[in-house]
């Protein structure tokens, strides 16, 4: 039963103390620790941090049933009641609980992609926690936008497990986008908590009343952790506020973010034949060039069948724990944890390129979406951006090729497919 | 049955004491790394992209790197600065600051393995590989990470805002063998040690300072022996650096389990 005082700082100049209605059920989904992260070779936490992690976290974003936000954070508390919770339609026919009722099964509680139906798709479900999104139309860095949530649940995530949520009402829609955001913020401050913890608390020798330090058996300094603790501590409550504030930042700067292409550049779309065969005909040449370099992933015919041996930022950081454990001898304190973490794990699965013949377009079929991709590249996986990578940079490709590459993808459907163009020679002699 | 109940507590604007700028004064570290004990011998690459030019270099893989008597090369040795803590710098570090810090693809690898930067100093990643696309993806802790083609034509310049906690991974996707980490901090005092083992940062503030260990084997290097104590768990080591002196390791041992062999 969850009976804990809550501690946490905001900016507010008075202290009180809030009483709020309701009571933890029994058996109150719980969220979920970033286990893998705990850990980590990167991180490794000790149980009792994990402990105490758990409780900043709960403090400043509350529980699957009753989630929390501090005003630095800017999420709307209305919004994130409506979606959290067991899900209930009031004596209105409002509903709420909508994430455990649309979403849960998929991204699970905590929004780590780890629902009880994930383990069956591919790709696996949105692991929320880094903050991280696909399909978006910022630079590859950055955060998506409200609308970029909002587009994916309208659309859903074609040629994927993810549904498309079309028929909700916009509040709804609203409300879930919302919620989406609150687990991507919680999740990346218990990143940050993690790595706070290792890299500046740890450990420290104890000392007796005297100020002499304690000695173990073997005349070594008896150390002890420090803890977590920013209710009482207010230096670490400054910290976590800076760190609330760091993540905060890039969500609240997202609009600036966004890739607009040039007025001049975007091709018409009433363009004579000619002209849609002459940009084709353009992007057909950057594809297999190696400016754009898409044939090395996306294969020779573009069928998706090049590098296929890479894996996508999620499935990674598995691999990598994985590998590591596999390679590790030694034994401490997280040991049998590592174990049973690996034992969690479903299996990791290669990012594989895009099948470009196929016409489905998970980030959306409309130009705007294929020239984002090819723009940005798609955060999170082996694809790279082929434009400026943030405002004013200077990109690999012009806007003018991206657009011939966006009308020879789009054409590439429609090319017979049982006899696919051939590739057009890689430039040999540059090679030797 | 307890209500959950929340007190919010103001926050206090620490105003931290700026340090005094009187006269700092100057020591140095240096050590040797050997590997105690065998890793085998580096696997070879599946070139399976590029072949007919990056089959041709004979690629190997780097996590552990030795030279002659099991010299150990590739740890990186540096200072951890609390958040929002400033180690006084010394003048001669100053134009370097300046100058971009450069990765190279060529040859199909990153040249070179591991690289130090600073904040604000330029990262400068280029393709030296003639006809090869390269994309180079980072991913950091603190800082946005990137991920695009570099070209023949011209560099890619990037500028890291926030000191990284631990080495960040530097990865090609077109060829997945490629792998790199830059150490990016605030302040110029990292060493990584070369083909002999050695590693040497000079002009360090004199004082007590806690030396981070780290290999890309398994992170930080815990319970290795140094002259005087071991690393800690957390793979770092409290030593004092005197004025005009350099301290100096001696031989370090890192036994082949502690990168993960
Ligand atoms: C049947 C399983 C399933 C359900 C139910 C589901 N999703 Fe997804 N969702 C996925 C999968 C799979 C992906 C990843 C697709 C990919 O990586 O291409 C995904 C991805 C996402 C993304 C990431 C988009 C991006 O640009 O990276 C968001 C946001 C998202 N889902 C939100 C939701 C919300 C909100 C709900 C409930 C209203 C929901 N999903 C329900 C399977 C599901
Ligand atoms: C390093 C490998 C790599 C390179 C180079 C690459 N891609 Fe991709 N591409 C991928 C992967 C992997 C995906 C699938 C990402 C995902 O959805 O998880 C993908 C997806 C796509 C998609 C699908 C977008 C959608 O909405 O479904 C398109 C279109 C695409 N790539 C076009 C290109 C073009 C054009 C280029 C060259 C400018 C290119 N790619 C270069 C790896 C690559």
């Amino acid at each position: 039963m969850n009976s804990s005082v809550r501690i946490f700082c905001g900016w507010l100049s008075l202290v009180g103390v809030i009483l709020l209605g309701g009571c933890d059920m029994p058996d109150a989904p719980q969220f979920r620790l970033n286990m893998v992260q705990m850990v980590s070779d990167a991180t490794p936490t000790p149980p009792a941090y994990q402990e105490q992690i758990a409780n900043v976290l709960d403090g400043m974003f509350g529980t699957p049933d009753e989630p929390f936000a501090l005003p630095e954070t800017g999420l709307d508390l209305r919004k994130l009641q409506m979606a959290a919770g067991p899900a209930w339609t009031d004596d209105k026919g409002a509903n709420f609980g909508l994430y455990r009722k649309h979403c849960v099964h998929c991204h699970g509680v905590t929004g780590d992609g780890r629902g009880p139906t994930a383990l069956f798709l591919n790709p696996y479900p949105r692991d929320y926690r880094a903050g991280v999104y696909k399909f978006k139309s910022t630079y590859n860095p950055a955060r998506p936008t409200d609308e970029d949530l909002h587009r994916v649940l309208i659309n859903g995530i074609p040629g994927t497990a993810m549904p498309s949520f079309s028929l909700s009402p916009q509040a709804e829609l609203e409300s879930l986008a919302e919620y989406v955001k609150y687990l991507s913020i919680r999740g990346q401050m218990e990143i940050a908590l993690a790595n706070y913890a290792f890299n500046d608390l740890g450990e420290e020798e104890t000392v007796d009343d005297k100020g002499e330090p304690v000695l173990d058996d073997e005349g070594e300094p008896v150390m002890r952790l420090i803890p977590l603790d920013p209710a009482s501590d207010e230096e670490q409550r400054t910290v976590i506020t800076e760190l609330l504030a760091e993540i905060m930042d890039p969500w609240n700067t997202v609009n600036e973010q966004i890739i607009v292409p040039e007025e001049g550049a975007i091709p018409v779309d009433n363009r004579p034949a000619e002209d849609v065969a002459a940009s084709v005909a353009k992007g057909r040449e950057l594809f297999y060039g190696i400016r754009a370099n898409c044939m090395k992933c996306h294969g020779p015919t573009g069928l998706g069948d090049g590098q296929q041996d890479d894996f996508d930022n999620w499935n990674k950081a598995h691999k990598q724990f994985l590998d590591s454990l596999a390679s590790s001898s030694e034994e401490d304190e997280l040991t049998g944890t590592r174990d049973s973490v690996a034992a969690s794990l479903y299996p990791i699965r290669n990012a594989i390129p895009r099948n470009l013949r196929k016409g489905i377009y998970r980030g959306g079929h409309r130009r705007i979406d294929v020239f984002w991709r090819i723009y940005a590249g798609i955060a999170g996986t082996p694809m790279p951006g082929s434009g400026p990578a943030s405002p004013g940079a200077q990109g690999t490709l012009t806007e003018e090729e991206i657009w011939s590459i966006v009308d020879y993808v789009l054409s590439l459907p429609y090319e017979t497919p049982s006899r696919p163009l051939e590739a057009l020679p890689t430039n040999l002699e540059l090679v030797n | 049955m307890t209500h959950p109940f929340r007190i919010l507590v103001a926050t206090v604007i620490t105003i931290t004491a700026l340090a005094q700028s009187h006269a700092v004064e100057w020591g140095s570290i240096k050590g040797k790394f050997v590997l105690d004990g065998a890793a085998g011998e580096p696997a070879a690459i599946n070139v399976n992209k590029d072949a007919e030019f990056c089959g041709k270099h004979d690629l190997k893989d780097e996590t552990i790197v030795t030279g002659e008597g099991n010299a150990l090369a590739n740890v990186v040795v540096f200072i951890y600065a609390k958040r929002g803590q400033k180690l006084e710098v010394h003048p001669d570090y100053e134009a370097a600051a300046k100058t971009p810090a450069k990765l190279e693809n060529k040859g199909c690898r990153f040249e070179p393995h591991l690289l130090a930067l600073r904040t604000g100093q330029p990262l400068e990643v280029s393709n030296s590989d003639p006809g090869i696309g390269h994309n180079t993806n980072a991913s950091f802790v603190a800082n946005p990470g990137f991920n695009e083609m570099v070209t023949n034509a011209a560099p890619i310049v990037k500028t890291l805002e926030k000191p990284e906690p631990v080495p960040a991974p530097v990865a090609c996707n077109v060829h997945p063998w490629m792998k790199a980490h830059v150490v990016v901090r605030e302040d110029p005092y990292v060493g990584i040690s070369n083909e002999k083992g050695e590693f040497e940062i000079k002009n360090i503030p004199v004082g007590q300072h806690e030396f981070i260990f780290w290999h890309e084997g398994k992170g930080n290097l815990r319970d290795v022996k140094l002259a005087s104590g071991k690393t800690d768990r957390r793979g770092r080591a409290k030593l004092k650096i005197e004025a005009g002196k350099e301290l100096d390791l001696g031989e370090i041992k890192v036994t082949p389990a502690a990168l993960g062999k």
